[in-house]
């Protein structure tokens, strides 16, 4: 009898162990699904997530036309006006363009923020490619300054073929500017993927430099 | 005094870990240091019972506020309506809370789980009888965190889903919202022991000869129920981590201002949210399975049918988490596979009624009140499931997320069906666990009364969410009027009956006849049954061998 109860409670501590392994991996699984909700929309285009593309599209551009407009929002806890220059281009699908949005830092210290962004209609997330753009990385403002920022995409030609997207005739870009992580770096804006250098060329352009009045 | 005592407690836990021979602590140290199933499960009940009252007075109140348009009982005074409002928004969150985590979950796992697992596959006791105590004991902890966060900072007016951006620091800033957190972190931490103790017990103390496919369908609910809190509630934890850090270390996972995305939120929170509505419900499946097949002196047909329809109920339940998500903006190939998905548990759960109506079939029923409550329950879940598989077309639910008429429906189909299985098992087991009867004229009046109260609650509310009455809003428009009225006419009546719930537990355990091992008959054919009644303190020394036992038996 003594024996049997002390198999048991073997037997049940190693029962025990292993589904509090279950439990633990299932908290773990929980977090984990952070990066992989994240790498699960740029997959597919999930919630208006835009494609990233290294280069224009090598087929020619085709004749038909979408409107693409332009949304700017800012964190309050980013002292900064951030608006588009056009608020909307109409493009031909296929080509590559180049939109610009208006930054400036109206506090007297240098800021550093980042841009989180999405498309919408959300289904169209997947035919929005950028070639390149601002929100690759991190911005820094000195203190007054302003400066053009932009971004270059293109809208895939597929999105005329896919029946779910009969309907869309604008897709309208959205950027939300916040303050970047403190500490963090060059890491907390960090290209989607390895287009840092690339976004040089359309990075911050100063305007002026002028100082905003007021 | 003080050493006495310490000795009393070394005692205590000594004798509970090596099967408790001869040790049998008495007052508060049996209940405070229990380590015996059966007092746990006890304590269990109890804790719901009080939980119920709380929760149940929380929905009298909102449905007072409804019975008529306009404000009515702004205890704020006037000129406070929007802190009466959050007022309001903390009576639904908390009768939410309440209902799930402190009064079905309790009585259904915690309670007759507890009591009559072991008793059922012929095991002296759980297998971690200390781990249970503390289950118990985080349970009871978690309770009063949340009345403590009710009345912390205007509360947490959250809703039990906790969407952020409502409940960031942005528009819940108190620290309401965080000890709302911890006490779901602390009740869930005992789910997840609970679980753990509840499986291992069923895999490795089953008596000799009670083979897996032998053993009866509440156990098979129970197991059932124990993995998806093993595996829903990490998630939950989680989920609710994140939204702690977000709240107030800086972090941003569900902040889209800072690059988070609230939907994450959405998707983590029912993920364990979908799970969550089948750990209530599926531990009743296993009770109304008891209790048909007792009252129709059969044996439940389709046994291994009924076990594998809840196995799958519980693994396709993981898959359906979006279809609550239909208007967050889900595109149209998503929205097809969570409606085909969801529409496809409607097959097991057919697998399941149709298995209930078969074990009547031709069987000799005995109407007890037990079975009026599983037949009742019956009625209710099959109602509700109805409007479920109505719900799960994105089409109509776009139309009603967020009205009464999905109230109406998880209403029916989890809550009070999941009431009416805890009436089931109280009904049927009273007797075994106080050795006493329940008073048969007072608990058939409490059936009908009971069954007519909720139907008159929440059948009008069909209609008032079809005409677009929202949730979780203390005031409507004067057209909505009628079936409110209705409704609160219903709510007077339930509450009526819970009284009398409640005077019923009171005469049977100070005036209840005594009732005898097996008070039901040739009907009730498991192991519980063959222990006297009340169920002793220690049961199964010596272990039942059930091996020359028939499986149909």
């Amino acid at each position: 009898m003594t024996a049997t109860r002390t198999d048991n409670r073997k037997k049940n501590r190693l029962t025990a162990m292993v589904l509090f392994t279950v439990a633990g991996s299932m908290v773990g699984l929980a977090f984990a699904a952070v990066p992989l909700y994240k790498l699960f929309c740029q997959v597919t285009g999930f919630g208006g997530t835009p494609r990233i593309a290294a280069q224009a599209p090598a087929a020619a551009p085709t004749d038909r036309t979408i409107t693409v407009r332009f949304d700017a929002n800012v964190n309050p806890a980013l002292p900064w006006r951030f608006e588009p220059k056009k608020t909307q281009v109409t493009v031909r699908a296929g080509e590559p363009t180049v939109a610009y949005y208006r930054a400036t830092n109206w506090s007297d210290a240098p800021v550093t923020g980042t841009a989180t962004f999405n498309v919408t209609p959300f289904k169209a997330g997947e035919y929005f490619s950028k070639i390149d753009c601002f929100c690759f990385t991190e911005q820094r403002l000195e203190a007054g300054e302003e400066v053009a920022m932009g971004v270059e995409f293109f809208v895939d030609p597929e999105i005329f073929n896919d029946p779910n997207t009969q309907d869309v005739t604008a897709i309208t870009l959205s950027y939300t500017f916040y303050p970047a992580a403190k500490g963090k770096g060059k890491k907390g804006g960090k290209p989607r993927q390895a287009k840092a250098k690339q976004a040089k060329s359309l990075g911050p352009v100063s305007v002026a430099g002028r100082p905003v009045k007021g | 005094m003080m050493a006495d005592q310490e000795t009393a407690v070394a005692g205590g836990h000594d004798g509970g870990h090596d099967g408790g021979h001869g040790h049998h602590p008495t007052g508060w140290r049996r209940w405070l240091f229990s380590t015996n199933h059966k007092d746990i499960g006890t304590m269990y009940i109890v804790l719901s019972l009080v939980a119920a009252l709380v929760g149940g007075a929380m929905s009298f109140w909102i449905r007072l506020e409804l019975l008529d348009p306009g404000i009515q009982f702004n205890v704020f005074g006037a000129g406070e309506e929007a802190a009466y409002f959050q007022f309001y928004n903390v009576l639904v969150t908390g009768h939410a809370f309440i209902m799930v985590f402190f009064v079905v979950m309790p009585a259904l796992i915690g309670g007759f789980g507890n009591w009559f697992v072991p008793l059922m596959i012929g095991a002296p006791d759980m297998a971690f009888p200390r781990m249970n105590n503390v289950s118990f004991w985080l349970l009871a902890a978690a309770l009063v965190l949340l009345l403590v966060a009710a009345f912390t900072q205007g509360g947490p007016g959250t809703g039990w889903t906790i969407y952020p951006p409502l409940s960031n620091a942005d528009f819940h800033p108190g620290a309401a919202v965080d000890l709302g957190i911890l006490s779901l972190h602390l009740a869930g931490a005992s789910s997840v022991l609970g679980a753990i103790n509840l499986i291992t017990t069923i895999f490795n103390m089953r008596a000799p000869g009670m083979t897996i496919h032998r053993m009866p369908l509440f156990c098979w609910s129970i197991l059932v129920t124990a993995f998806l809190l093993l595996m829903a509630i990490p998630v939950l934890a989680g989920g609710l981590t994140m939204l702690l850090t977000d709240r107030n270390f800086g972090t941003a996972f569900f902040d889209a201002a800072r690059g988070g995305d609230p939907v994450l939120w959405q998707h983590i929170f029912w993920f364990f949210g979908h799970p969550e509505v089948y750990i209530i419900i599926i531990p009743a499946f296993g009770i109304v399975s008891q209790v048909v097949s007792t009252f129709s002196r059969k044996p439940i047909f389709g046994y291994l049918g009924m076990v594998y329809a809840m196995v799958f109920i519980g693994f396709v339940g993981f898959v359906v988490w979006a279809h609550h998500m239909y208007t967050a903006g889900l595109d149209v190939d998503t929205r097809a596979y969570f409606i085909s998905a969801s529409l496809v548990i409607a097959v097991p759960t057919g697998i399941k009624i149709f298995s209930w109506l078969a074990t009547m079939w031709g069987g000799s029923i005995d109407f007890r009140v037990p079975m009026m409550f599983a037949c009742g329950f019956i009625f209710l879940f099959v109602m509700g499931g109805v409007t479920g598989v109505a719900l799960a077309n994105a089409g109509m639910d776009i139309a009603f997320h967020d009205t009464y008429f999905v109230v109406a429906h998880f209403h029916y189909v989890m809550a009070i069906a999941a009431v009416f299985g805890m009436f089931t098992g109280f009904y049927y087991w009273i007797g075994k666990m106080c050795g006493r009867q329940y008073p048969r004229v007072l608990a058939r009046i409490h059936f009908w009364s009971f069954f007519i109260g909720v139907n008159v609650v929440f059948f009008p509310q069909h209609f008032s969410g079809m005409a677009g009455m929202p949730r979780r809003i203390p005031d409507y428009p004067d057209n909505y009027w009628g079936w409110n009225y209705v409704s609160s006419i219903g709510a007077f009546i339930t509450t009526a009956s819970t009284l009398l719930f409640f005077f019923i537990v009171w005469r049977t355990l100070t005036a209840g006849e005594k009732v005898p091992a097996n008070q039901w008959g040739e009907g009730a054919t498991t192991l519980e049954w063959t222990v006297e009644s009340p169920a002793p303190f220690h049961t199964f020394e010596e272990l039942p061998d059930m091996t020359d036992k028939q499986a149909d038996e």
